[in-house]
């Protein structure tokens, strides 16, 4: 036969051709789901208590089960496997044919929930790697999320109180660990904290690609991040100063908080906020602390040099202190912040404290001030000599608080604060001390000063700042 | 008076009893192609067929001169296009919806998945097969003979191909959909950095303008997703097919293909076509064109027509049939293993890490590295020019259907391979070590980048290269066959190092395995 | 020469094989034809389901008569059960109004009896009645892709 090269690349390619398209038609005609909808259909076929039940049970179709969820723009389709999720028949079978736990369904019926809302996932999907969204290759930021921090996606319509009031109370112990971990002190939520880590708004809802995933162990889910950066930032973050200090268990807590923390809100129709959605009372002074201050200050009784930080964190509690610093000052202090340290400004624009916020700051800080006042040095009275001083200086001062006054194991004393600081309260503090800190008096009391030195000293230190 | 009616009626009677036979009479009005008048006027009378000759050259057939690489293209052409319709069905090009309608597609549409997959990869395979092609072209020396509008012609063919599949990637508003979009935004922009160099932006921003217009505004969103969807579907398409109609007609105008000036048929032709009958039909024809040929040549000749030509029916569609069938065969297989990707959600506030061009760009990528503008617009540009020039620049008519000429023609070629390897991959590797102006000189002024630059340099080698084996060889197609040979190899090169060897900022990487993890 | 056909009387392998060749290419056309279409024809809708929870049987005490716009339908509670009218008048799609003798269409004037029997206007048929039944929450739930009987009316146990 003539034209044979051509004939045997018809007939070849023709033949490859056929086979292959009737592999994608038998592919596509057996999806995944068929063989769990007919596992079911054999179930309830069996478990049928009448003829009539029966025959309702024959009828039923196999076809790719849809929730439509138009209030909330979302589809899901995990109903094609997890078929049996609504039927009490289930309740013993097998996953995926088997009924849903508890009693949730009665009050968030599928048809007007749906699954991913709560349960994340890829509902869009019609195989189980993709609707579960595990893995790289799927591409889905938001794979099934693990039970333990499920709570954190009720709290989309729902209250801490009301949720606490029926045994859920995972969230509002997660959220109560935050506003009493000082994490604010740091991370701004809602537009109030501190600007040294990143805001929280929405962190419940960013995608993997906007954490470093690098070093996390396991499954590369934001979930693992979170558990992971509660339980060591640095392991995730190297360069990260996070101070944390909680329990193994509370970093579950912790995580299922930060979880709920998310962009977009629930239709009016969903939601059922009727409680409190604040955990603790966050208008008094003591809850302020502990929701802004108590990550860095801890107890604030004493002050330590911070490894991670390169910079020792000052008491604020201490009592030699208080007994020198006027409210003034502290007001100044918190206001506009320790410049060239970690020491946020909270004034309102920037940290976002309101002037009573501080006030109640304040009156607490100082609950256990002595009332005793510090004797007053009058320090008008010498004319200094800022030479001198600067002798002075580098003999006693330069060894902890750094040849030009940045700080190292002493506070940072550049800084705007203690630049416009009064010169009565600097005196005073040289000649004092801090007790329970590192600080020894400088006067009397201690390494014996003479008065004309301290009042050198002083004028000294308020010129550090003009220094390079 | 019965009698007409009753004529009239069996009259009647019998024209609705064969009414069948005679409309698919009136349709095929050649009658069976069992004579060779008869497959003359299968083909000259059909409205689609006829842009072909009624005679084809045997030299054509032949899998080895062409290896089929201009019908595979267009049959490719022709998947893509019929996959594309499909899948406008159910593609939704809005920015809220667009990612959506692709996973259903992938998801919830019958054959969804697969009907997507053949779009991408029938789409993704033009590429590779019209690259090759024009290499075939140039290598036969088929721009000669009259051919060089055709050379230029297929030249545009070439850019709606790039640009029909660039816009096709946009579409999905993926990650990679919304980077590119970015980033070819900002490719567009770049002759900014010439007019800004010399002062120019401030009384015409062509740069800014051209961006302005191709987005729809200065960020890239809903707008730009419509508009690149208008190129992908309508303006790109439309061009595509009258150039494709203008390509088609010119190969017929020039005479076909080109074969060599000495042709036998040998032995192995045998195996490619059905010898013409020259002998009578059996069924009348209906004429609305008498003459068929009026042909050249000495007769009788054995198993060939007149000039070793045979009849188009049944030859050449016997070898397009099988070439549509197979290259069908090959998308589907492909198609059935390999899905075409799909990434996370576009996402403006975190870009890709690297942001890379589908495959077929990412040569163009490394250039873009050294200088947007000349990454960009500028070198692309000149090769563009360059490949046009061809035809004209190289007029001798010697060796014309013969693959590389002659041996000379092939050791040119393969000194063009290995001087040129080198060449690159020692740019390359300087450029990788040691950096380039700005590492070394922070404030060196951009010009002096935008003029000098390694991606420049190479440019400038080849040109020099070519220059120098013309005078070399005394022969400007030798020189043509340089340069060409050096711009593929240089395509190659430089699309590997974009794919395998750049990863994250587009540091140097020995593989991917070595990319550092997010 | 117009006889040819008789002189014949077995096809040649040539003639087979082409004439195998186009049945070949018809049957692949047809079947690429018939997967196109069936490719048109959606798997899923974009659309709130046909079937749809009312509530529990305490809500609709006998007497009950409640009307759901949204969904177009109307739901009856008498003393021997629940049934449900289609409320979409069969004409061209507006939604009846109930009155006291049975429904009446605003649009064009149809008018329906209670059972929903067109007794004037345009509509070409009856108002469908829909199949409702107990869900597996033990809930009600009506489908109003299934048509049921006219009286059909459902017993909640």
């Amino acid at each position: 036969m003539r034209n044979r090269f051509f004939t045997w690349i018809l007939f070849l390619s023709g033949g490859v051709l056929l086979i292959f398209t009737l592999l994608a038609a038998y592919r596509e005609l057996t999806p995944e789901w068929e063989k769990y909808q007919a596992q079911y259909k054999e179930q309830i076929i069996k478990a049928a208590k009448d003829d009539a039940a029966k025959k309702k049970a024959r009828q039923l179709k196999q076809e790719v089960q849809q929730l439509y969820l138009g209030a909330l723009n979302r589809i899901d389709r995990c109903t094609s496997c997890h078929i049996g999720v609504e039927n009490p028949r289930m309740a013993s079978a097998k996953l995926p044919l088997k009924q849903h736990s508890g009693a949730y369904l009665k009050n968030h019926p599928p048809d007007k929930f749906g699954c991913s809302v709560c349960h994340y996932g890829q509902g869009r999907a019609v195989n189980k790697k993709e609707a579960h969204g595990l893995g790289h290759e799927t591409h889905w930021d938001f794979p099934v999320m693990p039970l333990k921090y499920i709570q954190s996606s009720c709290t989309q319509c729902h209250d801490y109180e009301t949720l606490t009031a029926k045994g859920y109370d995972t969230i509002a112990k997660g959220a109560k660990l935050f506003t009493e971990k000082g994490c604010r002190g740091c991370h701004k939520l809602d537009g109030i904290g501190g600007a040294l880590g990143k805001k929280l708004d929405i962190v419940g809802s960013q995608p993997i690609a906007y954490f470093p995933m690098r070093h996390v162990e396991g499954e590369k889910t934001t979930y693992n991040w979170h558990k992971q950066h509660f339980t060591n930032p640095r392991a995730l973050v190297p360069e990260s100063e996070m101070k944390i200090s909680v329990k193994p268990e509370e970093t579950d807590l912790l995580a299922t908080y930060v979880l709920s923390l998310r962009s977009g809100e629930m239709p009016k129709a969903y939601r059922k906020i009727k409680g409190r959605m604040a955990v603790g009372k966050p208008d008094e002074g003591e809850a302020l602390y502990k929701m802004f201050c108590i990550a860095c200050h801890t107890d604030g009784k004493e002050s330590y040099y911070d490894e991670i930080f390169n910079h020792t964190i000052p008491s604020i509690k201490n009592p030699a202190f208080l007994k020198a610093a006027e409210d003034k000052y502290l007001k100044k202090v918190l206001e506009e912040g320790r410049a060239g340290t970690q020491m946020t400004s909270w004034k309102l624009a920037a940290g976002g404290l309101g002037e009573s916020e501080i006030n109640k700051l304040i009156t607490y800080i100082t609950k256990e001030r002595p009332s005793s006042k510090p004797e007053r040095f009058n320090v008008a009275r010498f004319k200094p000599d800022e030479k001198r001083g600067g002798e002075l200086y580098k003999v006693r001062c330069a060894l902890c608080h750094g040849k030009k006054g940045e700080g190292e194991l002493g506070v940072n004393l550049r800084n705007p604060v203690v630049q416009g600081a009064d010169p009565e309260f600097l005196a005073i503090t040289i000649r004092d001390g801090r007790a329970e800190t590192p600080m020894p008096p400088f006067g009397k009391k201690g390494l014996s000063l003479t008065e004309q030195d301290l009042a050198d000293l002083v004028s000294f230190v308020r010129t550090l700042s003009k220094t390079k | 008076m019965s009698e007409h009616k009753q004529i009239g009626l069996k009259a009647f009677k019998h024209n609705l009893k064969s009414a069948l036979k005679s409309f698919a009479g009136s349709y095929l009005r050649g009658g069976k192609p069992t004579s060779d008048r008869t497959r003359s006027s299968a083909i000259f009378n059909n409205f689609f067929l006829h842009i072909q000759g009624v005679k084809t050259h045997i030299n054509t057939l032949r899998p080895g001169y062409t290896l089929g690489l201009g019908l595979l293209s267009f049959f490719l052409l022709l998947a893509t296009t019929i996959s594309g319709v499909l899948l406008m069905v159910y593609y939704n090009p809005s920015i809220e919806n667009a990612y959506n309608s692709v996973k259903d597609i992938n998801y919830v549409v019958f054959a969804g998945k697969l009907i997507r997959n053949v779009h991408k990869w029938a789409g993704e395979g033009m590429i590779i097969l019209v690259l090759l092609h024009m290499a075939r072209v140039f290598y036969t020396s088929s721009y000669k003979q009259g051919r060089q509008f055709n050379w230029v012609i297929g030249l545009a063919l070439l850019v709606i191909t790039f640009g029909i599949n660039l816009s096709g990637y946009m579409l999905p508003w993926d990650q990679l959909s919304y980077w590119a979009l970015v980033i070819v935004a900002n490719i567009i922009q770049s002759p900014k950095e010439i007019t800004d160099s010399l002062g120019l932006t401030g009384f015409f921003d062509l740069g800014g303008f051209s961006k302005e217009l191709f987005l729809g505004g200065l960020t890239a969103g809903k707008e730009s997703l419509t508009r690149v969807y208008l190129l992908h579907i309508m303006l790109f398409p439309i061009l595509m097919f009258i150039f494709l109609g203008v390509h088609f007609w010119r190969i017929r105008k020039d005479g076909g293909l080109t074969k060599p000036e000495v042709f036998e048929p040998k032995a192995m032709d045998a195996a490619l076509t059905t010898p013409p009958e020259k002998k009578g039909g059996l069924f009348p024809l209906n004429k609305t064109y008498g003459l068929m040929e009026l042909a050249k040549g000495k007769t009788p000749a054995v198993d060939r027509d007149v000039e070793n030509t045979v009849l188009s029916w049944p030859n050449l569609l016997w070898a397009e049939a099988a070439l549509f069938v197979f290259c069908l065969a090959g998308v589907i297989v492909y198609s059935y293993f390999i899905d075409a990707p799909l990434k996370e959600l576009a996402n403006p506030l975190i870009p890709e890490n690297p942001a890379k061009a589908p495959w077929y760009f990412l040569g163009l990528q490394e250039l873009l590295s050294y200088s947007a503008f000349m990454g960009g617009v500028g070198l692309p540009g000149l090769a563009l020019l360059g490949l046009a020039l061809i035809p004209y620049l190289d007029r001798e008519e010697q060796h014309v259907g013969l693959w590389f000429s002659n041996r000379q023609g092939k050791l040119i070629a393969l000194e063009s391979i290995a001087v040129s390897a080198a060449v690159i991959i020692g740019l390359l590797a300087f450029v990788i070590n040691f950096g380039w102006f700005r590492s070394w000189w922070p404030n060196v002024p951009q010009l002096l980048i935008t003029l000098i630059n390694p991606g420049n340099i190479w440019v400038g080698f080849m040109i020099l290269w070519s220059m120098f084996v013309i005078k070399r060889t005394g022969s400007t197609r030798m020189g043509a066959i340089a340069l060409f040979t050096m711009f593929l190899v240089s395509y190659l090169i430089y699309t590997y190092v974009g794919t395998e060897l750049r990863g994250p900022n587009w540091d140097f990487f020995w593989s991917r395995s070595a990319w550092p993890v997010h | 020469m117009s006889n040819g056909a008789h002189e014949k009387t077995e096809i040649t392998r040539r003639d087979f094989l082409g004439l195998a060749a186009i049945g070949g290419a018809i049957i692949s056309s047809l079947s690429v034809l018939t997967g196109v279409f069936r490719m048109f024809k959606p798997n899923v809708r974009y659309e709130e389901s046909t079937k749809f929870k009312l509530g529990k049987a305490e809500d609709y005490p006998s007497g009950t008569i409640r009307k759901l716009d949204e969904k177009g339908l109307f739901i009856f509670s008498k003393e021997d059960g629940l049934y449900a009218i289609s409320a979409i008048c069969t004409h061209l799609g507006c939604i009846v109004n109930q009155t006291e003798w049975g429904f009446q269409c605003p649009c064009h004037g149809s008018r329906y009896n209670e059972t929903g029997k067109v007794i004037a206007g345009p509509a070409p048929r009856n108002l469908d009645w829909h199949e409702i039944s107990l869900a597996l929450d033990g809930t009600l739930e009506v489908d109003t892709a299934k048509k049921v009987p006219v009286g059909t009316k459902f017993k909640p146990a």
